[in-house]
């Protein structure tokens, strides 16, 4: 009979590694059950009237974004505000799925592990979160958009703050439209552009061309290259929007000049090429707080040489989130190592404890010190000899490069990308303008708008 | 109105678990101090050599080997020599293929031969005294302990009613949520139901202890109620299992009463499991994937079920009968059948619980680390093999690990069941008021996380505690079984229920593939139900209190010699006293 028990500590390990798993999940449950509750098809949550009592949603200044009264979710009373904000807030439902209402609709129905979603309404009592985005600036992006597709995001490149981030087409979450699904003109209006959308970056990807010839060649500025407004790169044409004769990196840049990177692209090489699109954060996902971006695109596995040169000037398959381009101008501007966006300024805790607060986290580096300031350079000659620094804001000091990427015949989508210099005002940002034609009468236009108005509120100008 | 019956509900979601834990912690409590001490039974005196050799258990190896009960340390005896064993008429010893021999007061003896006080048995050079265990002088200290121990077992009727209150507060939760009055026939059927198995119980069959029994009753009555609040046809379903799976229970535990009776109907079990699994895959109907449904006009039969607990039955066997027949051979045999049978019909999950069952016992007969490994190395070639066959399998393995990237295919199920436990909490949405028994298979293959959302996962969890602790009881009483026929089976049968347990929580919670299998007692499934009833009997017969009293009322064996009964009712008194006493010789 001993000798029955001893051998019967093989289901005793069983039974042990059953329990050890309960507790596993019950660990797993206690960490993650905020995020999995959260999951957009929660019935619990999706219901029309999911946020009863939820909490109020507040703009960097305490402007009420959202709020829940007698049962009904009240949004902003400007009709501007409520639709410039509307990717960030979100709407009753859990159609944005990057949104506040949707990624952090259990804290606003001040959800936690210990009671669920089954608290009784007597006793439910909404969290407030407050964002880092500035109502006066998103509306001043809606404006500059308009009717054009497209995003603008703004970023504090010291702090992390998303002070401006907007997205069109919009809606307006307190009057839903109805004909949303089917009128083209609400087009993808549930899509947060500036996280979940990538597209071609044309000339706006010479930064990281750029950054990967400094980082290899210690001469690279003085390489040159003759650009005759076109030329035969690995067996086909690549073509300029001008003629600039014998150029050096520097000009290059300022001129935008095609044939000068994708030579420049092509000397590099694939790997080389491949080895600085991810350090740029191409192939990879940005997390925002809960929020996921989708990928920036940089892959040339099955490129010909041809193909390469024209990847080297952000054409090709090239994709990217804009997002992402602010992040690039935002390691440039603050030393090659830019920091994480955030837009959760502060979060009420449950129980009424403190909760959270958003903090400044450096993300990976994506170039050295040297490497940045020298571009901070070439940029800030960019915008000083290409686009005149009084086009793009006379209050403050902007460097920036533009793109136009041409996404089929006669059409090509408007990109800026850049950043403000001035100590009170330490933005970079990222603007695109869906067949906008021209980045620089058209992108660099809507870039200053909201520059214009961040000079007022931060300069008092 | 609807604020008051919402916090009324509320109040109701935290008493749930707090209940809960106390039924369980008092029925664990209860078993644990209620447990006989380990202490000699009667003493095996050498008086060449001066030793005294207590005797433990109600079976006892003799022999040289290390692992023996009892261990004579002598040349001329046999590894495993013999057997002492305890029976309804006394004490026995049984010769299990030794080289000298074994002699009761000079006669050479084959097979049981009984033995009595003052009796020789000699072993090769050994010479063994029977002798009776206890000593006169601590008769007073031993009145002393006596009296604390017996305070600390909680009568059955408390806890009982304690379980009565639990249910009632599930019901009144379950009637506010749906505002409706259906699931009153379930709870009322429920309680009438085990407080009439209680009474019968004490009664009828003079059992001292209900502890095992109120344990099962627990998750199979929350199952019960938790299925009322969303199918009560299903529910009406699950309390009549219930009801059969008593009768089954009490039929199990007369039926197995005696081991040697058990031993002789054993072929008769042999071809009954194969008979069981073969019928199926003639007769056998196809539901979700896996052939194993027998349909008998309304009746929907799942005979692989009751093919578990018929196999424990083949493993199972007693003390004398291991050390004589030492090969697996026709164990494997069996087990290979039905494996063979289950795959046939595509039903792996159940292949996958008798393999590991077969293991547990393969390695508690022969203690044969090397039978083991070689079983799963067959098996593993088994799986790869049946992958090669059935790719629709190794989707499921797909998802496994990462179900949130197929949230809409093969992880549909446990990301639904992540959401709602989520949003479930500790203590519950409320029955009636989730959403994941909109999800398929949440009243059988997902209950746990149906029981999640809807009583919290504290809940859900003590169905895990309550099923390990199972096992762990069978553990305990391993070596104060009447057999090793009861430990064997009552560990196998205890495995069985937690893998299957094991399966089905972790195929939910994604830390093992989702494979389909029932959670014991718990799950929608009928001859779930009445099998799982089943396998609890082997756990409660193996604890020796489950026949003590039944055994005191007919003490006499009217078929022993009257000149062996006087001895014997002398051994037995002496024994009878000691059980419920507890002092160490």
């Amino acid at each position: 009979m001993k000798n029955t028990r001893s051998r019967s500590f093989m289901v005793l390990i069983m039974t042990l590694a059953f329990f050890a798993g309960l507790i596993y999940h019950t660990i797993n449950l206690v960490i993650h059950s905020a995020e999995w509750a959260s999951f957009p098809t929660n019935a619990h949550l999706s219901d029309s009237d999911g946020l009863e009592f939820a909490g109020t949603i507040y703009d960097c200044n305490g402007v009420v974004l959202a709020e829940s009264i007698d049962k009904k979710r009240i949004y902003n009373s400007d009709e501007d505000i409520r639709k410039a904000c509307v990717h960030i807030v979100g709407d009753d439902s859990t159609n944005i799925s990057t949104a506040v209402q949707t990624l952090y609709r259990p804290e606003l129905t001040d959800y936690n592990f210990i009671y669920g979603l089954g608290v009784p309404d007597a006793l439910k009592k909404g969290r407030d979160i407050t964002l880092t985005i500035n109502s006066e600036l998103q509306k001043a992006a809606l404006g500059a958009l308009g009717s054009n597709k497209g995003a603008i995001f703004f970023y504090n490149y010291k702090t992390g703050e998303i002070v401006c981030s907007v997205s069109t087409p919009v809606y307006d979450p307190a009057n839903i439209p109805e004909d949303i699904e089917q009128n083209a003109e609400y087009d993808g209006a549930y899509l947060d552009r500036t996280i979940s959308s990538s597209y071609a970056p044309g000339s706006t990807f010479k930064l990281v061309t750029t950054a990967a010839a400094l980082t290899e060649y210690p001469d690279a500025e003085s390489i040159t290259y003759n650009c005759n407004g076109h030329e035969e790169i690995g067996g086909k044409e690549v073509t300029c929007y001008k003629t600039s004769g014998e150029v050096d990196l520097k000009n290059a840049l300022s001129d935008s000049c095609n044939i000068y990177f994708a030579n420049l692209a092509l000397k590099l090489g694939k790997d080389k090429m491949t080895y600085y699109a991810d350090k740029a954060g191409f192939n990879n996902y940005i997390q925002i707080d809960r929020a996921e971006s989708v990928k920036s695109v940089y892959d040339v596995s099955q490129a010909s040489d041809n193909d390469i040169a024209w990847s080297g000037v952000g054409q090709y398959t090239v994709l990217e989130t804009p997002v992402n381009m602010a992040m690039i101008s935002a390691a440039i501007a603050n030393g090659g190592v830019p920091v994480k966006p955030y837009f959760i300024k502060s979060m009420e805790g449950a129980f009424g404890t403190e909760g959270t607060k958003g903090k400044t986290e450096l993300a990976e580096s994506m170039m050295s010190k040297p490497v940045a300031d020298k571009l901070t350079e070439l940029m800030d000659y960019t915008a000083a000899t290409s686009y005149g620094k009084d086009y793009i804001c006379p209050y403050l000091d902007v460097c920036a490069k533009t793109g136009t990427a041409e996404v089929g015949a006669e059409l090509a989508h408007a990109w800026v990308t850049g950043f403000c210099k001035d100590e009170e005002c330490p933005l970079a940002f990222a603007v695109i303008v869906e067949y906008g034609d021209s980045g620089y009468s058209v992108a660099i236009p809507a870039a200053s708008a909201v520059l214009n108005k961040a000079a007022q509120i931060y300069k008092n100008q | 109105m609807n604020e008051i019956i919402e916090m009324v509900t509320f109040i109701l979601r935290l008493m749930t678990p707090l209940t809960a834990c106390v039924i369980i912690f008092m029925c664990f409590y209860s078993l644990r101090y209620g447990r006989r001490e380990e202490h000699a039974l009667i003493a095996l005196d050498d008086e060449n050599r001066n030793i005294r050799y207590p005797v433990l258990y109600w079976e006892n190896s003799l022999g040289r080997a290390r692992g023996s009960d009892i261990r004579i340390s002598d040349p001329t005896v046999s590894r495993d020599h013999a057997v002492l064993l305890r029976r309804e008429g006394g004490w026995f010893v049984a010769d299990t293929g030794s080289k000298a021999g074994v002699y009761v007061n000079g006669e050479r003896t084959t097979g049981r031969h009984p033995v009595y006080v003052g009796d020789k048995i000699t072993l090769g050079a050994s010479v063994l005294t029977l002798r009776r265990a206890d000593d006169p002088t601590q008769a007073l200290q031993r009145k002393k302990i006596k009296k604390q121990k017996k305070e600390r077992i909680v009568p059955g009727g408390v806890i009982l009613s304690l379980l009565t209150l639990y249910f009632l507060i599930l019901a009144v939760e379950g009637i506010l949520n749906m505002q409706s009055l259906e699931i009153v026939p379930h709870t009322a059927g429920l309680i009438v139901a085990m407080w009439t198995f209680y009474f019968i119980s004490g009664s009828v069959f003079r059992r001292k202890t209900f502890e095992i029994e109120t344990l099962a009753i627990f998750l199979s009555g929350t199952g019960i109620l938790l299925n009322a609040t969303h199918d009560t046809h299903q529910a009406f379903v699950q309390l009549i299992a219930m009801v059969l799976g008593f009768a089954v229970f009490s039929f199990m535990i007369w039926f197995i009463e005696i081991p040697d009776r058990v031993m002789k109907w054993r072929l008769i079990i042999y071809i009954l499991t194969i008979g069981l699994l073969a019928i199926t895959i003639i007769l056998g109907k196809s539901l979700n994937g896996a052939k194993n449904w027998i349909i008998i006009g309304p009746v929907s039969v799942q005979p692989s079920e009751f093919a578990k607990v018929a196999y424990i039955f083949v493993g199972a066997a007693t003390l004398d009968q291991l050390q004589t027949k030492k090969n697996l051979f026709g164990f494997i045999l069996v087990t290979g059948m039905c494996i063979g049978l289950l795959f046939f019909m595509s039903d792996f999950g159940t292949a996958l619980i008798f393999f590991i069952t077969f293991l547990v016992i393969a390695f508690m007969r022969s203690g044969d680390i090397r039978t083991v490994i070689l079983a799963v190395a067959a098996a593993v070639l088994g799986v790869m093999l049946i992958l090669s066959f059935k790719p629709y399998i190794a989707e499921r393995f797909q998802a496994w690990g990462h179900v949130w990237q197929y949230a809409d295919s093969a992880g549909y199920q446990q990301v639904n069941s992540f959401i709602y436990s989520a949003s479930g909490g500790m203590f519950g949405v409320g029955l009636s008021k989730g959403h994941l028994q909109y999800v398929f298979a949440s009243e059988s293959d997902l209950v746990f996380g149906l029981a999640s959302e809807e009583m919290g996962l504290v809940c859900a969890l003590l169905f895990g505690v309550v099923i390990g602790g199972f096992m762990i009881y069978a553990r305990a009483v391993a070596t104060r079984s009447r057999s090793t026929f009861y430990s064997i089976a009552a560990c196998s049968a205890g495995g069985l229920l937690v893998f299957q347990a094991m399966l089905n929580i972790f195929g939910v919670t994604d830390l093992l593939p989702l494979t389909g299998v029932t959670l014991p007692f718990v799950s929608y499934g009928g001859t779930s139900m009445i099998a799982c009833w089943g396998l609890l009997a082997f756990i409660k017969a193996a604890d020796e209190r489950t026949y003590s009293s039944k055994k005191r009322r007919k003490k006499k064996s009217p078929s022993a010699p009257e000149v062996y009964r006087r001895k014997a009712e002398a051994v037995e008194e002496s024994e009878n006293e000691s059980e419920e006493e507890f002092v160490e010789i």
